[in-house]
């Protein structure tokens, strides 16, 4: 059987109408009407791609202007260049894709999860290209400072890009609190790059890489809470 | 639908009447239950109409009002199954003085014809011969690209030729 004759079949199935009962649509009509009122569109999604750039950089330079900018001071050109232009890079790409969980019918290139494992492994194979004494050096308590800080800078970069989005609509917001949570956590990374003067690998691809993992999870916790209660949407 | 984000109620019932039929029709498709279809098509225009500053005009509508359709049969199937696991289902058919439903409407062809298909198939092709979509408007509507979107036509395509060409199907007419 050939594929027109497939089409064909299906054509004529597909030909026939069905009826809605027109008490439906008046029901439908007159829950729409009292609700009925202008509303302003969204601006192109250039514009909101690129605020939740800037917010991200704002929230990583805040952060580093109070606690100090020695990290990118102790790097070399190259490093500073190759390190915060792949993170501008990354900062893009989850942005432009969390813009895409805010529209419906946008085009999507890749899944929340994919662009949280994107941004990992780009993360780790960056710290493991230009990092490599491998001596560990007091992991945990160099460790869990840097990790509270990189999430504690996630935090308000990914709420705040969630204030930006707020006319749009999150279709499934587990997704978009996961992509929100990895734009956070690549804020944090940047605060860190600004400011940690530990360029050990172990300290790097563990701590620093962890911030965007565990704020994309946590980002997806707090959409899981808010697809189950829609109320607070 | 600029009309409808300038608040003009003309423009939002034009919309609902010309596009409930098909909307009804992938509401219910693969609904065990067809009072659920009419359920799902409210629930999906009040989406529609909460979030529809989120359209952005001049892009196509129907990938982004299928994007949102979409989502309500997915949160209704998710809540479905939910709701089996915690209670005993009703089986209508143990009940012999329900009154038989009445004879299926010939919509139903394509929903028969579909039935071997999986459930992401099927979507895609609903939104290909129903809504008579794009590949590229079906992807936007369900989140993946296009490759990925022909590949499930193909699949699809495949799987019929299958179904299509068993004897017993020809014999009874469903295929010409």
């Amino acid at each position: 059987m050939k594929n027109a004759e497939i089409e064909e079949v299906l054509d004529k199935a597909s030909s026939a109408r069905r009826e809605v009962p027109a008490e439906l649509l008046d029901r439908i009509a007159a829950r729409i009407a009292p609700a009925m009122r202008p509303v302003r569109a969204l601006p192109p999604a250039w514009v909101l791609t690129g605020g939740l750039v800037v917010i991200s950089g704002a929230v990583a330079l805040l952060g580093a202007a109070r606690v100090g900018f020695q990290g990118i001071e102790a790097l070399t050109a190259p490093a500073r260049l190759l390190i915060f232009g792949t993170l501008a890079l990354l900062a893009c790409v989850a942005a432009a894709h969390l813009v895409s969980e805010w529209i419906p019918g946008s085009p999507r290139r890749l899944s929340a999860v994919s662009l949280l494992a994107l941004v990992v492994i780009a993360l780790l194979g960056l710290f493991a290209l230009l990092f490599h004494d491998y001596r560990a050096e007091r992991f945990l308590a160099a460790g869990l400072p840097c990790l509270s800080a990189g999430l504690l800078h996630a935090a308000p970069a990914a709420l705040l890009g969630w204030w930006w989005l707020r006319r749009g609509w999150a279709l499934d917001p587990v997704s978009a609190g996961l992509a929100a949570g990895v734009l956070g956590g690549i804020a944090g990374v940047t605060l860190l790059e600004l400011h940690c003067t530990d360029f050990h690998p172990l300290h790097l691809l563990v701590w620093h890489t962890l911030v965007v993992p565990v704020s994309g999870a946590l980002g997806a916790v707090v959409g899981l809470v808010l697809r189950e209660r829609p109320l607070l949407r | 639908m600029a009309a409808y984000q300038a608040g003009d109620f003309a423009a939002a019932r034009s919309l609902i009447d010309r596009l409930s039929p098909q909307l009804h029709r992938f509401l219910g498709a693969q609904s065990q239950n067809p009072s659920d279809a009419d359920d799902l098509l409210q629930e999906a225009w009040l989406r529609i109409h909460r979030a529809r500053r989120s359209y952005r005009p001049g892009k196509p509508v129907l990938p982004w009002i299928y994007a949102i359709a979409r989502r309500v049969r997915v949160d209704h199937y998710r809540r479905g199954v939910r709701t089996t696991a915690h209670e005993k289902r009703w089986d209508p058919l143990d009940d012999e003085t329900t009154a038989s439903p009445p004879e299926a409407p010939r919509a139903e062809e394509l929903e028969a014809l579909l039935a071997p298909l999986s459930a992401s198939q099927r979507e895609v092709l609903e939104m290909l011969k129903v809504a008579g979509m794009s590949l590229e408007e079906v992807a936007r509507a369900t989140s993946c690209s296009v490759g990925s979107v022909k590949q499930k036509v193909h699949r699809a395509y495949e799987k019929l030729r299958q179904t299509m060409s068993l004897p017993e199907l020809k014999r009874s007419g469903g295929v010409q």
